[in-house]
């Protein structure tokens, strides 16, 4: 009985851990401001977790430098399935203007399997929320698939 | 006793939400926001200026061979590499990129964020060659002020107007014009020619007559 009401409180919060892998700070600052009183994505639930172990997004900004790349991994691999990695913007889709760079490893597709990708350079607020309640959707599939 | 903030605390409590309230209240960009790409394949004339200037490599374009001299020419945006700085559309000869407001560029899959257009392009006829150098030449100063413009889109320059600044041989995207300075003469070579517009509207004279 506890578990299904775990399961349904998790559903309906699902908490973000945003990872910078490089990124200019745009995307990063676009995410903040979702997160805060002007967009407020916490009262759909969205909220940012501390630590990997206790998020159910992993949300990537930047072009994942090869300084970043294994930490980025080694933070994701500590996520508990299931998880969802919501790309935002460009860059960790592609490289975008880092691309063919010495220092860039990305993009992120070719290390994980990536479900969300929010495209825009940064991506407005408004967009990022649609990735997200997308992410959430993609989620609770993942759960369901799981029982 | 005081309290020092508590007509601010008071008044904060029944004034009305900051929050956008985002997905119940739907939101319009601001004008001049740059969206997702509309690509209007029938006014793109495939000069290739646009992925040139492109920062970020989200522009190619492939061509396809069919028969009779026909070309078929696909561009496509990649959503996911675009920087959204509109250098494209700046660029583009006949405004065939354009940027809208629309911001939900949100998918599962990459395909989904890709824009993608084709047409079918004619190949130029081939003249006989020993007349479309004579005629793409300069004419004798003698000559009026005007030039008469060609039926066919390729530009004409007013030898009487021009003063050989050369910027046009630069803009153009395909090299098809060359002009020397020291000679004083505006040579184009009509099969590299794509009657894009690009040297008239580089033109500071206004001498080149498309």
């Amino acid at each position: 009985m506890f578990k299904k009401l775990i399961e349904e409180s998790t559903g309906k919060s699902p908490w973000l851990f945003h990872i910078n892998a490089g990124s200019c700070n745009g995307c990063d600052i676009e995410l903040v401001s979702v997160l805060t009183p002007r967009y407020d994505a916490e009262r759909l639930g969205f909220k940012l977790a501390g630590s990997p172990r206790h998020a159910d997004i992993v949300v990537v900004t930047g072009p994942v430098t090869k300084q970043s790349l294994p930490r980025v991994l080694r933070a994701i691999s500590q996520v508990p399935e299931p998880r969802c990695i919501v790309t935002m913007g460009s860059c960790p889709q592609s490289g975008n203007v880092f691309r063919g760079s010495y220092s860039v490893a990305g993009p992120l597709s070719k290390y994980v399997d990536v479900d969300v990708d929010v495209a825009g350079c940064a991506p407005k607020p408004e967009a990022i929320i649609d990735g997200l309640a997308l992410a959430a959707k993609i989620l609770k599939e993942k759960r369901g698939r799981k029982k | 006793m005081d309290f020092p903030f508590m007509k601010e605390a008071l008044s904060q409590l029944f004034s009305k939400s900051s929050c956008a309230m985002y997905p119940a209240v739907p939101s319009e960009a601001a004008p001049g926001y740059r969206g997702r790409i509309i690509y209007h394949p029938e006014r793109c004339i495939a000069c290739g200026m646009c992925e040139r200037v492109c920062s970020g490599n989200a522009i190619t374009r492939t061509v396809e061979h069919l028969e009779e001299g026909q070309d078929k020419i696909t561009l496509t945006f990649n959503l996911g590499s675009c920087t959204f700085c509109a250098t494209c559309a700046d660029f583009c000869a006949k405004q065939a990129i354009e940027f809208t407001g629309d911001y939900h560029m949100v998918a599962t899959k990459e395909e989904d964020l890709l824009v993608s257009g084709s047409f079918i392009k004619a190949a130029p006829k081939k003249k006989a060659p020993a007349a479309d150098k004579s005629q793409g030449c300069q004419a004798p100063a003698s000559g009026g002020p005007t030039v008469k413009p060609r039926d066919d889109g390729k530009p004409v320059n007013d030898p009487a107007r021009c003063v050989y600044c050369t910027l046009c041989a630069r803009k153009c995207p395909v090299q098809a014009l060359t002009v020397d300075r020291a000679a004083k003469t505006w040579t184009l070579d009509e099969d590299k020619c794509i009657a894009c517009g690009s040297c008239a509207q580089a033109c500071p004279k206004n001498c080149i007559i498309i």
